[in-house]
């Protein structure tokens, strides 16, 4: 088994072979993307593995940077500027803002320019009738100036199309015949959702998507056929399960933002590993901390999620929140004088003043080179050598009364203390109490910030997985192959419903029958989106009983909704009428996942550092003192299960350093993970 | 304006909360800089998750589809109440919840509170914005000590009136307003009381869907008490109340600077209503004089209208609130809005205006069309000063539009604000053109799916889109104004309210041209042509009954010059047939800085894109495009000579020669 997760600066590969994890970090190429996933493979030895899996940002990168092909885009005529519109509302921070454009309007960045948007004169309502008949020979002449305006995709959102679908398998009828064979989405098979702004802006993407992986999944498929490569190619979704590459060139919207889902996944799965059913999941790397939840071992999955403010897409997605924290979130004094650290980046480049590239202003990353945490000669497996000397200048750069010890300190604990707040408020946001849940400390820099968290957050443990550094790419060896389908249509829940509900789940799982190779081992899993009849937002995921649906099978079905919907809002209406709104089914192909090999136990000479080492600004620095502290430095590869030791404390890895912080506590795992509790709590 | 959020420190205190010391800020504030900051970001996240929550929860259609809604956290009593954290939602009822929440629990007692209790008001007199805004109070306690407020309004989809749903300008006092709730108990230590709820559903319609959504309220006041103790237990409730000191001596740091680079000196700007709803016979004017001196402003409403004699009228809270909405926008967008931003800003107001009425002849229902027109005033007074920093005009109005009717199959309907010209433009800045289709600056809220509008009504929204030639021109250009044709596939009565058709809402800035003035038609059932659609050029219109806005009276077409105007309430109520279609195009948004300097190849993308048409290029920016925009997009041109001579004749035309633009005009 291989993964690659290809990332905005790095492209991260693990291989599992005879229960052995090898890895291999190689730089991004942001033209060729797919050479370096081949270099990569390479070097792990791709040609004896039978499975590929595949996980990359640079489709997201592609919409976020706008370097986007041209695509047209048909609407009903009267509706082309849905695109332009989304739904309206402005982000808190702009609240008084008159400057405040929406970033994907035609006042800023559109993803269609308005003269690629036409209108076609149709018409469907909203119980399904036509209205207006299709005009075709309207449609042909609009088409006709697509296509002398050279468009290489076509993108087509009808209104109620989500309903009734005649009109735009039509009008992709036409594409074919006046344009060829460009690729073409329709709404109403890409996203068949009510709501025509989320499902418009789904099938953009989505046309997007398949002309940027069209060409990529071609290249890296001959690459890797030329690497010797025989096995299965997957890529990873929104939610990191797993599809088949042949059947994610259908529908690729859905694998627009796949790197932090797997994250999310290799920590449900290595936490099922040790017991720990219940996981905040923090990946810190250059330039932002993601935030998941875990609940009793699985992630918690959004039906819908934005690329940009109110760029939403209409994919199941693991709930991640990103704050602009990492190690190279700029440092810099505010208005009323207060140390502030983000959510500006310096990025790759000029990166921390410490990398020696221009950058004068500090960033977290010279705060942790400053106060020892961080060795400036062992940086990134000793690939980069940092310099002490500029980022003290870059901190005494700061218009500020503070001393060099107090700007270090308060940047620290600032930083800190952002993430710790975007923890906390992931918590709240998913009802979650952090003291029952384990944090995992991952990416790059995660175990270098996120110990201290424990202090203020307050969760159970802090704990630092194997390969922290590539714990995401991990990911995609920890999670199952898995189709979907799903269907809008609003239907209230009475006995009548049983039958046109029955057809639905028919239909939907006869439709992913056809998709699972004869053989396999398959369960499908059955859920509802549902409201109580006058909501307009839906509790998604009620569960759904298997068999047919009968009038039985309906009231089950509403005693669920009830319960889950008291379960997650903490009040009760038994007596309103149950809609249920989009229904949902899953095939989940069980596959073969990672396994961490146990780290032996320590016989003979008890643990003891590798050296010491001496910290500053961390300790007391009232009275002009330095905070010094004195620190174990040990190498992680020393390290034996059951080990114990005390903070303050640092442990190097080729990729990552875990700050122990005073009065925390560490035990070594049966898998050589570190526990981080504070001293005093359960040992 | 007194806020007395901070007792300790003097109005004319000159030491800026950044050169504090540390002794000194603890002094202040009973903590450090680094927890201030930390305890007023966790209760800007608490406002927001209460907010989330009920979003997702609620039943009215104008809470779960429109976000009207908002929730704050203000101090205890002996602190005056300050309001430290605002959610992201209605801009409107932020500036008024600090007052809502002190007159309420002053009027109530706060030793009659006791830990469980939720406290509610809907009074405009008391507490801002309409009687269908409730407020719901909970006061926080820890050891048996009253230390805090969490604060929900929420608007509710009926308070009883003479209307449904309220949303009309037709109603003549507070007495057809709607039911007013004083200060009372919803709840009594956890337990609902059972008084005031049959109070309420005996004198509303719809409490189907109301009990529901106060039940969902009761669940996030419940959140926010608990998130603000659990920020009291953690940090102390020294170093709390001294962190919600500390948000809003920032705000009043921020306004203070901001206000001090506005040159001394006095400035006047005035906004018009078209009319109430009882005839046409009286225009309402926003007056305002704003006198400038040193760190200090003092906005005067003298010269305004006298109140409306029907419910369009605004409460001085609700001026209040536009005032300070006004000067954040223009002065400084970052700085946060809490009952500090007012500590350097006076308002003086007549009592019994337009914009501060008296009960119980001065109703308030449609606060916010009066409060927009007091925003355009206050941006057409400072942008004169502001140059560069001038900001253009909205569309003024939310063009509100109500319908309700039958179904075939018997069932009763009603569509609320919803289809009529509630969204538009924004101006343009110097940051850039202005969006089209957004909402009002004093408002932030969602826009409801099409889909989901005809899902639940017998309505199909045929058109939903930009209209051309409507951006105001400039430099940078005013956002377009949006287009709805709405088709009624039952019998129905509407109520039809657009309130600023007479005068130009998108004010031009810094040498930008204004935003031209829309209308509303009805047509009769046939009109749509075969196709099923009616067209947007001129000579559609003649078929139409003109139902507001300035018009050429045989052909109905917009026209501000020679038009005459038509009075939306001439018919109080408008009933249609099956099959009528309702057009509504708003104001436009007002461009910044001059036409002729936008650069031609800009002005070539706005032909392209169908902004503007070829005609208007040349008229409002001097720039010659031929080709056939909708057939040939990408074969559009610019005549660069005759470019040349169309700008050049103008400037030479002008009395003082306009700077070149960057671009050379295209050569």
């Amino acid at each position: 088994m291989i993964a690659v997760d290809v990332g905005g600066t790095f492209t991260d590969v693990v291989a599992l072979r005879d229960g052995v994890i090898r890895t291999a970090k190689v730089s991004t190429d942001a033209t060729e993307v797919y050479q370096p996933v081949l270099d990569g493979a390479e070097e792990l030895g791709v040609a004896e593995s039978s499975v590929f899996n595949h996980a990359s940002t640079h489709g997201l990168n592609a919409v976020i940077t706008r370097k986007l092909p041209k695509i047209g885009f048909l609407a009903t005529e009267g509706h082309r500027d849905i695109l332009d519109m989304g739904r309206v509302w402005r982000p808190a921070h702009a609240i008084l803002d008159p400057h405040w454009r929406r970033s994907f309007g035609d006042a800023a960045s559109p993803l269609v320019p308005r003269y690629l948007r036409r209108g076609i004169r149709e018409r469907v309502m909203a119980d399904g009738n036509v209205l207006i008949e299709l005009d075709e020979t309207q449609a042909r002449e609009e088409l006709e100036v697509l296509r002398r305006c050279g468009v290489t995709g076509l993108a087509i959102c009808l209104i109620n199309a989500y309903v009734n679908r005649t009109h735009e398998e039509r009008l992709r009828g036409l594409v074919r015949e006046l344009l060829g064979d460009v690729p073409c989405s329709i709404s109403s098979e890409v996203s068949p959702l009510a709501k025509e702004y989320a499902r418009a802006s789904t099938t953009v993407i989505d046309t997007f998507m398949k002309l940027i992986y069209s060409d990529y999944t071609q290249k890296l498929e001959k690459g890797l056929a030329d690497l010797g490569f025989t096995g299965q190619l997957n890529f990873a979704d929104c939610a990191a399960t797993l599809v088949p590459s042949n059947r994610a060139m259908e529908q690729p919207f859905r694998i627009v933002f796949s790197g932090p889902a797997a994250g999310t996944v290799a920590c449900a799965h290595f936490g099922g590993m040790i017991g720990e059913q219940d996981l905040l999941c923090a990946d810190i790397g250059g330039t932002s901390c993601d935030i998941s939840v875990v609940t009793g071992g699985a992630p918690f999955v959004e039906t819908t999620f934005e690329l940009e403010h109110d760029l939403v897409v209409n994919a199941l997605a693991n709930d991640i929140s990103s704050i602009g924290a990492g190690g190279g979130s700029l440092v810099a004094v505010g208005t009323t004088g207060e140390i502030q650290v983000g959510p500006g980046s310096a990025g790759a480049d000029p990166g921390p003043a410490c990398y020696g590239r221009g950058g004068t202003q500090p960033t977290t990353t010279d705060t942790c080179l400053l106060t020892g945490i961080i060795d400036a000669d062992s940086f990134a497996g000793g690939k980069l050598t940092l310099d002490p000397v500029l980022s003290r200048e870059a901190f005494e750069s700061l218009d500020t009364e503070f001393s060099l010890a107090q700007r270090v300190r308060y940047a620290y604990e600032m930083a800190v203390n952002n993430i710790a707040e975007g923890v906390f408020n992931v918590a709240i946001k998913n009802g979650v109490d952090p003291r029952d849940y384990s944090l995992i400390a991952y990416g790059a820099a995660g175990p270098m910030l996120l110990p201290a968290v424990l202090d203020v957050v307050g969760v159970k443990q802090v704990i630092v997985p194997p390969y922290p550094g590539l714990f995401s790419a991990l990911g995609l060896l920890s999670t199952d192959q898995v189709f979907t389908a799903n269907r809008s249509a609003y239907t209230i829940l009475m006995p009548e419903a049983a039958p046109r509900i029955d057809a639905l789940f028919t239909e939907m799982e006869d439709q992913l029958r056809e998709l699972v190779p004869t053989g396999t081992e398959v369960s499908f899993e059955r859920t509802f989106d549902a409201h109580i009849l006058g909501q307009s937002w839906e509790t998604p995921f009620v569960p759904v009983p298997g068999g047919s649906i009968d009038a039985e099978a309906i009231s089950t079905m509403i005693a669920t909704f009830h319960d889950t919907y008291e379960n997650r809002s903490g009040n009760r209406f038994d007596a309103a009428p149950v809609e249920g709104v989009t229904f949902r089914t899953r095939a989940v192909l069980t596959t073969e996942k990672v396994r961490y090999a146990e780290v032996p136990r320590r016989d003979g000479a008890p643990l003891r550092p590798a050296r010491w080492a001496t910290l500053r600004y961390l300790g007391d620095i009232s009275d002009g003192g330095d905070g010094e502290q004195r620190a174990a430095v040990y190498d992680r590869g020393d390290l034996h299960a059951g080990d114990t030791f005390f903070g303050p404390a640092i442990v190097n890895e080729s990729l990552s350093t875990t700050h122990v912080g005073t009065g925390q506590h560490v035990t070594v795992g049966r898998f050589g993970e570190l526990i981080i509790r504070k001293k005093g709590g359960r040992p | 304006m007194t806020d007395t959020a901070s007792p300790t420190v003097l109005r004319s205190d000159p030491t800026r909360l950044r050169d504090l010391g540390e002794n000194e800020f603890r002094r202040r504030y009973d903590c450090d800089r680094f927890t201030a900051s930390v305890i007023t970001n966790r209760l800007r996240y608490a406002v927001e998750h209460m907010s989330t929550g009920f979003l997702r929860e609620a039943f009215s259609p104008i809470i779960r589809d429109w976000y009207d809604f908002a929730c704050t956290i203000s101090g205890p009593p002996e602190a005056g109440y300050p309001m430290a954290v605002v959610s992201n939602s209605l801009v409107v009822f932020l500036g008024t919840m600090a007052d809502a929440v002190r007159n309420s629990v002053e009027e109530y007692r706060p030793e009659n509170l006791a830990p469980g209790d939720i406290l509610i008001c809907n009074d405009p007199y008391r507490a801002g914005t309409h009687v269908n805004d409730v407020c719901f109070i909970q006061p926080v306690f820890v050891d048996e000590r009253l230390v805090s407020f969490v604060n929900l309004r929420a608007h509710q989809l009926d308070m009883g009136g003479t209307v449904p749903g309220g949303f009309s300008g037709t109603k003549t006092n507070v007495y057809e307003n709607g039911l007013v709730i004083p200060p009372m108990l919803l709840y009594r230590k956890g337990e609902p009381v059972r008084s005031t709820f049959s109070l309420i559903f005996d004198n509303s319609r719809f409490g189907g869907m109301l009990l529901p959504d106060f039940k969902s309220i009761h669940q996030q006041l419940q959140l926010g008490d608990r998130l603000v103790r659990q920020n009291i237990e953690r940090y102390g409730l020294p170093a709390y109340l001294g962190s919600l000191r500390y948000a809003c001596d920032t705000s009043a740091e921020c306004m203070r600077d901001a206000i001090a680079l506005i040159p001394d000196g006095d400035y006047v700007g005035t906004g018009l209503i078209d009319a109430d709803g009882l005839d046409d016979s009286v225009d309402y004017s926003v007056k305002v004089t704003l006198r400038k001196r040193g760190h200090d402003i003092e906005a005067d409403l003298s010269g305004t209208s006298e109140q409306a004699r029907t419910c369009i009228n605004a409460g001085t809270l609700d001026s209040k609130t536009a005032l300070g909405v006004a000067l954040t926008m223009l002065l400084d967008p970052d700085a946060p809005f809490t009952s500090g931003t007012w500590r350097n800003i006076d308002l003086v107001t007549p009592p019994g205006s337009l914009l501060s009425s008296l009960p119980p002849e001065g109703g308030i229902f449609l606060f916010w069309e009066s409060t927009g027109a007091l925003v355009s005033a206050i941006f057409a007074a400072l942008n004169p000063v502001l140059g560069a920093n001038a900001i253009a005009g909205d569309y003024g109005s939310t063009n509100t539009h109500n319908a309700h009717g039958v179904a075939a199959d018997g069932t009763p309907w009603a569509n609320i604000a919803q289809c009529g010209g509630e969204h538009g433009p924004w101006g343009a800045t110097k940051e850039g053109d202005g969006d089209s289709y957004t909402v009002l600056f004093t408002l932030n809220n969602l826009d409801p799916a099409t889909e989901a509008i005809e899902h639940d009504c017998p309505v199909v929204i045929l058109r939903k889109e930009h209209a051309i030639d409507t951006g105001g021109p400039g430099t940078h250009r005013g956002g377009a104004a949006n287009l709805k044709d709405t088709l009624w596939l039952t019998d129905a009565q509407h109520y039809s309210s657009p309130f600023r058709t007479k005068a130009p809402s998108g004010v031009g800035a810094n040498g930008g041209a204004p935003g031209p003035c829309g209308g509303v038609w009805v047509f009769p059932p046939g009109e749509a042509d075969r196709a099923g659609l009616i067209g947007t050029n001129d000579d559609v219109y003649a078929a139409a009954e003109p139902v507001a806005g300035v018009l050429d009276p045989d052909s109905h077409v917009l026209d501000p010059e020679h038009g005459k105007y038509h009075y939306f309430a001439r018919r109080p109520v408008w009933p249609t047939a099956a099959g009528a279609v309702f057009r509504y195009i708003t104001n436009g948004g007002g461009g910044w800085g001059p036409p002729s300097e936008r650069d031609p190849e800009r002005v070539l993308r706005d032909v392209r894109d169908e902004y503007i048409s070829i005609e208007a290029a040349a008229r409002d920016y001097g720039v010659v495009v031929n080709g056939d925009a909708h057939f040939d997009p990408e074969g559009l041109f610019i005549d660069e000579a005759a470019t040349r001579a169309l700008r050049a004749a103008r400037s030479g035309d002008a009395r003082v020669m306009a700077p070149r633009s960057a671009s050379g005009a295209g050569r």
